[in-house]
């Protein structure tokens, strides 16, 4: 009988964890306003390289013709502060991420390999 | 279309081989009336996987960066625990086989129903959530495009076409060769998700070394190559592999290869003391 436990346990941690990240907070930016990037097999282009603190989001789309991924890295350019995978061709994805002021750097990694188109970008005080 | 078929065919390769092993396994030793348990799980993480998917994109609701990895190397680490104990039921199973006569395969290859649903499930819901989002991402895009859901669902298509070739060749072998060779394919199975679960929690922080690389290979095997989708979709094989991971991965795979080599010796109950020459 154990099944019948837990098929609703995996199910309420998902449902759980999906609640978490709601109330960390997606309040306040709504689709018209997240940063819109593009990325290509030689580009990544942001709407814009600066926003005020807070929840952020990235509405990442492939106009390469290889699966890409977007990168937010800290300062360092090592440590991911959020990241989403498997951007197909001709797909938008989205990530949103709530950020503090600081330096930050961007990354597309078309093809999904090595360090990535970077650039930097900032986050002030809002 | 190229690059999203890819990616359904990696994210379903994995899914296809356990459950088609999981399915030769139940009709090879007489257990038909298992095969409904088989497709209780799968189905029930398919219908889990697209519902909490679709709460995800259509929803404010989203998963943070870190919670995203976390469940996926957790879920990671639970289905190396399941498919190793598959492993070495399947071995302990093929060894009364080889001894005993059919009247006693029953008694040695007894599974509850139970613990094939949950085999089952956890086999399709590893990868289930990520899949379902990006089904969901290419769904959303049919406004524009529709080459995008096309590829994808081409690409899970063959997954599955590869699954039932698998399974149809698998009835057809030599029962002791069937054992050795899942048995020893499903090893590097598990070793392979068990460092992309490593890897994950790397990348949510909660294991260091992310970016303490030995090798990178991404040159010669890029993960948009067919055999990069491949070699990633069955062995989780990473071009970027971090030494946390090669340590995990042959911290698996030396020991289980060890136990499942070993030749049986459960002919005659053996005095307990007695060590493998």
């Amino acid at each position: 009988m154990h099944r019948i436990l837990l098929v609703p346990a995996l199910a309420l941690t998902a449902v759980a964890l999906a609640a978490c990240g709601s109330s960390a907070g997606s309040e306040g930016t709504s689709a018209g306003g997240a940063i819109t990037v593009s990325s290509t097999a030689d580009a990544c282009t942001l709407s814009a390289t600066s926003v005020g603190a807070g929840s952020t989001t990235f509405a990442v789309t492939n106009n390469g013709s290889e699966a890409t991924e977007f990168y937010l890295y800290a300062e360092d350019g090592q440590q991911i502060i959020g990241e989403v995978e498997d951007i197909g061709p001709a797909l938008t994805r989205e990530l949103t991420v709530d950020l503090a002021a600081g330096t930050y750097q961007t990354a597309c990694k078309p093809g999904q390999v090595g360090e990535g188109i970077r650039a930097p970008f900032t986050v002030v005080a809002s | 279309m190229l690059g999203n078929y890819l990616i359904g065919l990696r994210e379903g390769l994995e899914a296809a081989l356990v459950v088609s092993i999981l399915l030769a396994y139940l009709v090879r030793t007489g257990r038909q009336s298992h095969v409904r348990f088989v497709w209780t799980g799968v189905g029930l993480a398919v219908a889990l996987s697209v519902a909490v998917g679709a709460l995800l994109e259509f929803t404010s609701a989203n998963l943070s960066f870190e919670a995203q990895e976390r469940f996926g190397g957790i879920m990671s680490i639970i289905a190396v625990v399941f498919v190793t104990w598959m492993i070495f039921w399947m071995k302990s199973a093929s060894r009364s086989i080889a001894k005993e006569l059919q009247g006693k395969l029953d008694q040695a290859v007894a599974i509850g129903g139970t613990a094939v649903v949950v085999l089952a499930f956890i086999a399709v819901a590893r990868e289930g959530l990520e899949t379902s989002v990006f089904f969901w991402t290419a769904a959303k895009a049919t406004e524009s495009t529709w080459t995008p859901v096309i590829g994808f669902a081409l690409g899970l298509g063959t997954a599955i076409a590869l699954g039932v070739a698998l399974y149809k060749s698998a009835v057809k072998l030599n029962l002791a060769v069937f054992f050795k060779w899942t048995g020893f394919l499903l090893i590097f199975v598990a070793a392979g998700v068990l460092s992309y679960g490593v890897h994950d929690l790397q990348e949510a922080g909660d294991l260091p070394g992310l970016n303490n690389l030995l090798f990178d290979v991404s040159a010669t095997i890029p993960p948009s190559s067919w055999y990069g989708t491949v070699l990633k979709g069955i062995f989780n094989f990473s071009p970027r592999t971090t030494v946390l991971e090669a340590a995990v991965w042959v911290a698996y795979v030396v020991p289980c290869l060890y136990f499942y080599l070993r030749p049986a010796r459960s002919a005659k109950p053996a005095p307990k003391a007695t060590v493998a020459a």
